[in-house]
């Protein structure tokens, strides 16, 4: 009876043994199907950020710029350089207004409000 | 006899069990011991699949790190003619023809080859994918690939070059530089399910090497004010071909090579002659330009100063059976004006006094007759004649531009001698060779050749050569509150019967700004103009334009690397400097 016991002790472990490696090859197959549809998703979603970089790349080349805006609007390089300043204050020099947002920054971040929302791209 | 008759039946189905049971044993003992490699052989063949990585092929960019050629994905369109049905090989000719605009032959022609893949179209770019896509057509599919693509379409193009279908370099750069740009392929050992679907789960791989990215010495800005006025001149005076060389004098880096035709590499037309790269692959003569040799090595050689006075024998002059002739009768001229006025006949008297052999030797030490080692396929070493080969008449040809053979590449760097105090630098165009995270893996500088003329010389040529603008034959390459200095050229082209043409010329400039400190050189060629043909009213022109708005740029960008607040200053320093 013992021996019947130890029998069907050492069928069952092995039985479950093999049902569950079974179980994990399955699992294993199932979630690399599912891993490789979204790292293809993934894969095309880069695909279409760099084919949107290129056109945005080509949009701003000197070749298109030049011929629809240069040659249109009689364009010249600047005689002189030109700064562009905020029509508030047209006084306020260029590092004045980029050393401006540090400071909103910095007493915004300490009541935890931030100026704006910022958008920012990641290269892939 | 019912229980007698149940164990028999009993005893015949367990020896009936027994038997097949041993059979089974036997079989997998067999299938174990003597049929296992070959069955998972079998096994690994269905399971496993070895994939190719491609390499990401190197970016281009120019000196601003502005991508010249880039990858961008494509999907390319393949067929499987042998799985489709007739009316469904019809309807998909159809449905494509539209998008893909092409005849309905080509298609035919391809769905009907007995063949299990067939590509219909390579590299589309994804709207078109996508609206093959939306169609849903069943036999057919697609394959990610990545497309060479340039943003800057015809901009550089000739520098620039291109790449194939297979990514593989085919002129230009993407050429020259293939074996850096290409990278090296990966592969990987990947799964298979049972319907033949990779699935990416690797058991072994090589990651491919991504290639380097070019940083070149081209300057976008430069480059396209060259091929505006370049194109501008050709469509004017009516040219066959042009060809335009920018050249940093101190470095001898190519700051804008540009040619007339020229192509968008991104749709190359079958015109294979407007895939040529003009300013190194085609020679000519070069005409008056080429008396800054003579120029040089008279002051050199210090046979001839400034002010000496040579007589232009009004416009004639007889050099054993052949009449020399000025474009415009002189009388006796100083050698300055000689050069401002571009007599030959003086040149040929100032060049009669130095001899065949220091001619000649000024011609090599200026770099003519030797590739300038340029890092673009297809430079020639344009023609000239040892001193032993020359005839009676040489000594008249050579010093204005006749009987030598030249680019203009060696136009440029040739008055670059004179525009860095006298030394001839190696012309490059690669500025670094990095990897994929900007570490510089190969770094190009400047290369000194040899000293050519001494300082002082390359001061006094330069100063004789601001007279040529200011009051010789290049006035029309006079730039507006900036010094420069040049020298026209006008050429007759030889006619296939080995005369010269009376109708056909070449048309030069050769330039430099400012005289005192040059920062950019520039040679302009163009070839056949019409109606106008003279290279002071025809080349000069584009010299003046590109200079001019060159300079203004280059202390732009000066002044905005040395900080926020400085520009106005440098700009009143540099304006009040010139």
């Amino acid at each position: 009876m013992i021996k019947v016991h130890k029998f069907l002790i050492a069928v069952v472990a092995i039985t479950s043994f093999a049902v569950l490696y079974v179980w994990q090859q399955t699992e294993i197959f199932r979630l690399a199907y599912a891993g490789q549809k979204k790292a293809l998703l993934y894969q095309d979603l880069v695909d279409r950020n760099n084919y949107l970089r290129y056109n945005i790349e080509r949009s701003a080349s000197l070749v298109r710029l030049g011929n629809d805006v240069i040659e249109d609007k009689a364009f010249e390089m600047p005689a002189a350089y030109y700064r562009l300043v905020s029509a508030r204050n047209p006084h306020r020099s260029l590092r004045a207004q980029q050393q401006m947002p540090q400071r909103e920054s910095l007493v915004f971040r300490l009541f935890g409000i931030k100026r704006q929302a910022e958008a920012k791209t990641i290269n892939p | 006899m019912y229980i007698c008759d149940y164990r028999c039946k009993s005893r015949a189905v367990f020896l009936f069990l027994f038997i097949f049971l041993l059979f089974c044993i036997a079989r997998l003992l067999y299938i174990q011991l003597f049929r296992s490699e070959y069955l998972a052989g079998i096994a690994r063949k269905q399971h496993n699949a070895f994939v190719e990585l491609e390499p990401r092929r190197g970016t281009i960019f120019d000196i601003n790190l502005k991508p010249q050629a880039v990858n961008v994905a494509a999907e390319s369109l393949y067929a499987v003619p042998n799985a489709i049905s007739d009316s469904q090989k019809e309807h998909i000719i159809q449905s494509l023809m539209p998008i893909l605009q092409v005849d309905r032959a080509y298609l035919k022609e391809r769905l009907y080859r007995n063949k299990s893949f067939i590509w219909l179209a390579r590299k589309l770019p994804p709207e078109q994918a996508d609206a093959i896509r939306a169609m849903n057509i069943k036999g057919i599919d697609f394959i990610k690939e990545s497309r060479r693509s340039y943003p800057n379409g015809y901009l550089g193009s000739h520098v620039i070059g291109f790449a194939g279908l297979d990514n593989t370099g085919l002129e230009g750069l993407e050429l020259y530089y293939d074996a850096y740009l290409k990278g090296e392929p990966g592969w990987a050992l990947v799964l298979r399910d049972a319907r033949q679907k990779k699935l990416d789960l690797r058991q072994k791989m090589m990651m491919p090497r991504d290639g380097y990215d070019l940083v070149l010495t081209i300057d976008g800005v430069i480059q396209f004010f060259a091929e505006r006025e370049l194109q501008k001149a050709v469509e004017k005076y009516k040219a066959r071909s042009a060809s335009i060389v920018v050249m940093d004098p101190a470095t001898g880096a190519i700051l804008a090579l540009a040619n007339r035709p020229t192509f968008d590499p991104n749709s190359r037309s079958s015109d294979k002659d407007a895939l040529r790269n003009r300013s190194v692959c085609d020679l000519f003569e070069p005409g008056s330009v080429f008396k800054i040799v003579t120029l040089a090595a008279a002051l050199e050689e210090q046979r001839v100063s400034e002010e000496d006075k040579f007589f232009c024998e009004n416009g004639a002059y007889k050099v054993g059976p052949h009449t020399l002739h000025d474009h415009r009768p002189h009388g006796w001229l100083t050698f300055r004006e000689v050069i401002e006025q571009s007599s030959n006949i003086g040149t040929v008297k100032v060049a009669q006094s130095l001899g065949p052999e220091v001619i000649h030797r000024y011609v090599k030490l200026f770099g003519f007759g030797a590739k300038t080692g340029i890092d673009l396929p297809g430079e020639i070493s344009g023609m000239t004649k040892e001193p032993r080969f020359w005839s009676k008449t040489t000594i008249t040809a050579v010093p204005m531009g006749h009987e030598v053979g030249v680019t203009t590449l060696q136009l440029a760097s040739a008055v670059s001698v004179i525009a860095n105090n006298g030394v001839l630098m190696k012309p490059y165009i690669v500025a670094e060779i990095r990897d994929k995270y900007a570490q510089v893996i190969k770094e190009f500088g400047p290369v000194e050749v040899r000293r050519v003329i001494s300082e002082e010389t390359a001061r006094r040529c330069r100063k004789i050569l601001e007279g040529v603008i200011e009051r010789g034959t290049g006035k029309m390459a006079r730039i507006k509150g900036i010094s420069a200095g040049g020298k026209t050229g006008t050429a007759q082209k030889i006619e296939p019967g080995g005369a010269y043409s009376h109708n056909k010329f070449v048309a030069s400039f050769i330039g430099f700004a400012p005289v005192d400190n040059p920062q950019i050189v520039i040679a302009v060629c163009l070839d056949e103009p019409r109606p106008y043909y003279f290279g002071g009213v025809v080349a000069a022109p584009v010299f003046k334009e590109v200079a001019g708005a060159a300079l203004k740029y280059l202390m732009t960008k000066q002044a905005t690397r040395q900080g926020v607040d400085q520009p106005r200053q440098v700009w009143h320093e540099a304006q009040a400097a010139y």
